[in-house]
């Protein structure tokens, strides 16, 4: 079997919030979705680039002389990166001895991640747990994640995937019959709002639901309450009338917006907009 | 607050019994010492078995004594709560240094009487000066223990050793007016030492009845005296049971409780040591109890006060450690461990109604006494694990659990019968035994294989000092491969645990001969079958513990060797030695190489694992080419509890990125800490790869989870499957940690320590140290806010 390979940015043991259980959790890296909140900014994109944690910088300037491109300089204890310069080469992540200046993600084969979530069988085996795919957008890298979840059907560990539903029927089809569980991240039910704030309509997201929906699959909605936009009662409302419209019990869960994402977005370097929320109740 | 039956828990009267053990001011108490004194001048003719028999008899005899009228369970070893004693014929020594110092010292302070001091300096001192255990040790190998101090450090030299699990149950057969009178008989019937014995264990033994018979007494006084009703009731009450118990074995459940205590109170008074452990208490209290509840005079509403009360009684005595020992065992862990659950004797589980209230107790008292240790093995029942799981989420460390399915094989390979491994309990912190025939001499010694490490690569030469302290073995500069250096280190451990037996040989023969304990043999079998004192070996099994320190820095240390030296070549081998002589000094690059560039011990990652569990192999094979005192062999432990912090301060920089005299990796199976950054199950998957069957003397893992594990039934029942799971790796033990707001701020300020502190706000995890300083500030924040809450 051809070795298929995929991207991912992380790789969770011990995942006690993603589904059933004590899980393992794969974020996968690329998403079709902008949403203007995301909290794992270094999961948008598919390519993987390079990131500078200030906190384990040591000041030891090796990455700067070891970048070809120049893309790198040094101010007030960080290192900026230049990321029109930068080519990713990865010269910085080599020399860098504090682990400092890394790669956003790591190629990987499907093999290679199911070896990973594999060690934790045992735990899976008491708890109800096993592996989620998440990300990211896990149906953006089909034939990876579809692998994954295989490999792990076949080992008998329970599979899940959390997604946005973002995708071709055919895709979502083909994936979600290989999960046993799907998570679906449902944002905002108004067209329009999801466009404004998603940068893509819901359309295929309701056509894909309906559909899962439909075919008995286990399915549990989850609403991220980003203040203002998609934790109004009228939303939520809405997207529980949708979830209930297919006439299955499904369960939706509301879901805390993630305060501590500006933290990632200052290490990519790239601004955020909406303003941190800590919610008292949820630490 | 528990609630059993509609009534809130603990009761007023524990809540008050409590405040006044928590407030009680701690003063030095020398009034046993004055005794013990006193019969040692008058009896200077007679042996030393005799000599201890007479002090521990006129001590139970003339010691103060007083009842609160409050109290369900009587009993102490001093009038005064929580004072500290000392016991002259081990040592006195350090509190000829310190006696005035006492109640200045910054870690658990004692008030000190004025006419104390002179009592002290003018009548005490004088007479012990060179006779005492201390002395004998020092004359004896007193060079021998410093020539090795660096790598090896022995312990026992100047107290009792305790750590013992006394025969509980058949102290509550038989009661000790029975077993005195055996003892007695036996001594008519014998000759020669075993005669000494069983003579001294009579009179100790009939004078532990004269003594509960003084408390009979005391208690119907005040009683007369009382004006309150109810308390009057109770005072008359604990005078009938003390009767009853001078005079036969408990026939209820509350005289059996108040005959436990009694059995702990005198041990204290005969051998002032930590660790003195009651074991199974579930196990032997339950005739009691379902006797007491089938005949309608017990429900669980009062045998949880008398648990409550007695969890309150095991703060009362507390073990004054010299000021420097204080600050390394500090609040007093004093080693009161009693252990819950666990296999029946046909691996059957054995948890039953008291190991609940037992539990409870821990969840109204919550005070640093007893230790409080729950056995899981694959049958347990999820309502125990699952009980567990919350008591451990309370936040106070304890249950602390333990694991039969890895430690009943550990102990069998040790040697352990099949009758006696099922039924074994822990003493002190994590100390293996079995119950009331072993002793383990558990804290014999603890071997620095980290220093050891470090003279292998410095030619047997201290980096902080550079004296010469082991023997010559070449320079890391100077090995051509890592087998070299793997040669070198194993000639370094040899030759440490040679030397460090013939120190233990001496300690133990020193013990046998000032500190004969034979109140403690009339309750380790099997001393009074074959008259033979515990001290001389007359516990069924005899071994002496050795802790192996430390896992952790041993395998992550030798991985950079073994990648970054010898197998990349990215660090010369005079660069790492050089800049560990300097301690990484103007080198934070390589140090961090050394952290970051190859990973580490708790990571899950196999082939780092394995060097360290190789080493350890190593030194218990070493180990089992020695035997002990009393012919027994020595065995490792795999436990620090708090030394790794002195420890590490004996420890130039070492190769995995530890600085100087930093502290060593806590507990004994711990990861370094900062390092392991992939979660508990990787954790546990590196730990069992150490051998830890080898650990008959017990290990310690220590496991930090957050709150918010424990905050809903759904994240709690995951802990529990994490428990669960434990149970099927060769892992022993596993004590678990709720992360405080002032441990947040630790990390905030010492982010090098807390790599791999993940913290999760509203559902998200994310690593504590990487995060800005303004995030970790309302984190700590948020994190006060929830225990005040």
């Amino acid at each position: 079997m051809a070795e298929t390979k995929g991207t991912i940015f992380r790789i969770r043991r011990f995942s006690i919030h993603d589904g059933p259980g004590i899980r393992t959790s794969v974020f996968l890296k690329g998403c079709p979705l902008r949403c203007s909140w995301c909290h794992s900014p270094e999961g948008i994109d598919a390519q993987i680039s390079v990131w500078h944690t200030p906190g384990l910088c040591i000041s030891c300037k090796r990455c700067l002389t070891a970048c070809h491109n120049e893309a790198l300089k040094m101010s007030s204890g960080s290192v900026l990166i230049d990321r029109a310069k930068c080519t990713l080469t990865g010269g910085c992540t080599e020399v860098c001895p504090a682990g400092a200046m890394q790669f956003t993600g790591r190629t990987i084969t499907a093999q290679e991640v199911f070896r990973e979530v594999r060690k934790d069988i045992a735990f899976y085996g008491t708890s109800g747990g096993g592996l989620t795919l998440t990300g990211g957008e896990p149906l953006f890298q089909p034939e990876f994640s579809l692998e994954i979840l295989e490999l792990c059907r076949k080992a008998g560990i329970h599979t899940a995937i959390e997604t946005s539903l973002f995708a071709d029927l055919d895709v979502a089809e083909k994936i979600s019959s290989a999960a046993e569980l799907i998570i679906a991240d449902l944002k905002i039910f108004d067209p329009q709002e999801h466009e404004t704030y998603t940068g893509q309509s819901n359309e295929k997201i309701t056509g894909n639901f309906l559909f899962l929906a439909e075919t008995g699959k286990a399915l549990t909605v989850r609403i991220p309450l980003i203040p203002g936009i998609t934790d109004t009662a009228e939303n939520i409302n809405a997207i529980s009338a949708f979830a209930g419209s297919a006439g299955r019990n499904i369960p939706v869960e509301l879901i805390e917006y993630n305060p501590l994402a500006a933290n990632n977005y200052r290490r990519l370097g790239i601004p955020f907009q909406p303003d941190r929320v800590f919610n008292k109740d949820n630490l | 607050m528990t609630n059993i039956s509609g009534k809130a828990y603990p009761s007023e009267r524990i809540l008050s019994l409590r405040r006044k053990t928590v407030s009680a001011e701690r003063y030095l108490s020398l009034e046993q010492a004055g005794i013990i004194t006193r019969v040692y001048r008058q009896k200077s003719d007679l042996p030393v078995i005799l000599k201890r028999a007479y002090s521990l008899s006129a001590s139970l005899d003339e010691i103060s004594i007083t009842i609160d009228p409050q109290e369900l369970i009587a009993g102490n070893r001093t009038v005064g709560i929580r004072a500290g004693v000392v016991f002259p014929e081990a040592g006195i020594s350090w509190l000829e240094r310190e006696i005035e110092t006492l109640p200045s010292r910054p870690q658990d302070p004692f008030h000190v009487r004025p006419e104390d001091i002179s009592f002290f300096r003018d009548h005490i001192a004088p007479f012990w000066r060179g006779k005492t255990l201390e002395d004998d040790i020092y004359g004896a190998a007193g060079e021998e223990i410093s020539a090795i101090e660096t790598v090896v450090k022995i312990n026992q030299k100047d107290h009792a050793q305790g750590h013992i699990c006394p025969d509980v149950k058949s102290w509550l057969i038989h009661g000790p007016s029975a077993l005195a009178a055996n003892a007695l008989s036996l001594s008519g019937s014998s000759s020669g030492e075993k005669k000494l014995f069983f003579e001294a264990a009579g009179m100790v033994l009939a004078a532990a009845c004269r003594f509960m018979e003084r408390y009979s007494g005391l208690a119907a006084r005040l009683a007369g005296d009382e004006p309150d009703e109810k308390l009057r009731g109770n005072l008359m009450q604990v005078s009938a049971n003390c009767h009853n118990l001078s005079t036969g074995p408990p026939s209820t459940f509350r005289e059996a409780v108040q005959s436990v205590w009694f059995l702990f109170v005198i041990l204290q008074m005969e051998s002032n040591a930590s660790s003195f452990s009651p074991g199974r208490m579930d196990q032997y209290l339950i005739d009691f109890y379902r006797k007491d509840v089938a005949a309608g005079i017990l429900d669980n509403e009062i045998a949880l006060e008398l648990m409550d009360a007695l969890f309150i009684k095991f703060n009362q005595i507390v073990y004054m450690r010299n000021g420097k020992s204080a600050r390394y065992f500090a609040g007093f862990p004093t080693g009161f461990n009693i252990t819950v659950g666990g296999t029946g004797k046909n691996g059957e589980d054995a948890s039953n109604e008291l190991s609940y209230l037992i539990l409870k107790a821990q969840e109204d008292i919550r005070l640093p006494q007893p230790n409080l240790t729950a056995r899981l093995h694959r049958n347990s029942p999820d309502e125990f694990t699952d009980e567990c799981s919350r008591i451990i989420g309370l936040g106070t460390g304890m249950p602390q659990v333990v694991n039969d399915e890895s430690i009943i094989p550990a102990m069998r390979h040790a040697g352990i019968h099949d009758e006696d491994s099922f039924d074994y309990s822990l003493v002190g912190c994590v100390e293996l035994s079995t119950s009331g025939n072993y002793l383990g001499w558990s804290d014999a010694a603890m071997f620095n294989l980290v220093k050891a490490l470090e003279l292998a690569l410095n030619n047997g030469k201290c980096m902080l000092t550079g004296k010469q302290a082991g023997p010559n073995t070449g320079y890391l500069s100077g090995f051509p491969d890592y087998r070299s250096l793997e040669e070198a280190y194993r000639k370094q451990i040899s030759h440490f645990v040679s030397k460090m037996t013939e120190v233990c040989t001496v300690v133990e023969k020193c013990h046998r001969e000032h500190l004969p304990s034979p109140f403690l043999s009339s309750v380790v079998n099997h001393c009074l079958r074959n008259g033979t004192d515990v001290t001389a070996g007359g516990a069924k099994y005899n071994y002496s513990g050795i802790q192996a320190i430390q896992a952790a820095n041993i395998a992550d240390s030798l991985a950079v060797l073994k990648k970054l030296v010898f197998g990349d070549g990215l660090v010369g081998k005079a660069e790492l030695l050089g800049a560990l002589r300097n301690n990484f000094r103007d080198n934070e690059p390589l140090r961090q190489m050394c952290i970051n560039r190859v990973p580490k011990y708790g990571n899950d990652v196999e082939w780092v694992d394995r060097i360290g569990a190789e080493w350890i192999e190593y030194f218990s094979e070493q180990l089992k080419r020695h035997r002990n005192f009393r012919g027994g062999p020595y065995q490792m432990g795999l436990y620090t509890v708090s030394a790794h912090v002195p420890m590490g301060q004996y420890v130039g920089a070492t190769p995995d990125g530890r600085l100087a005299c930093t502290p060593l990796a806590d507990g004994g199976l711990s990861p370094m800490y900062g390092r392991d950054k992939e979660g508990p199950t990787s954790v546990l998957a590196s730990v069992s790869r150490i051998p830890s069957r080898l650990a008959g003397n017990g290990s310690l893992l220590n496991m930090k989870f957050l709150p918010s594990m424990f905050s809903n039934e759904t994240d709690r029942s995951k802990f529990t499957s994490f428990l669960k799971t434990l149970v099927k790796m060769p892992v022993h033990h596993i004590q678990f940690n709720v992360v405080s707001a002032e441990e947040l701020k630790r990390a905030k300020a010492d982010p090098e320590a807390y790599r791999g502190l993940t913290i999760r706000v509203a559902g998200y995890t994310a690593y504590f140290t990487e995060l800005d300083s303004d995030l970790q500030d309302e984190i700590i924040q948020r994190t006060t806010q929830g225990e005040n809450g």
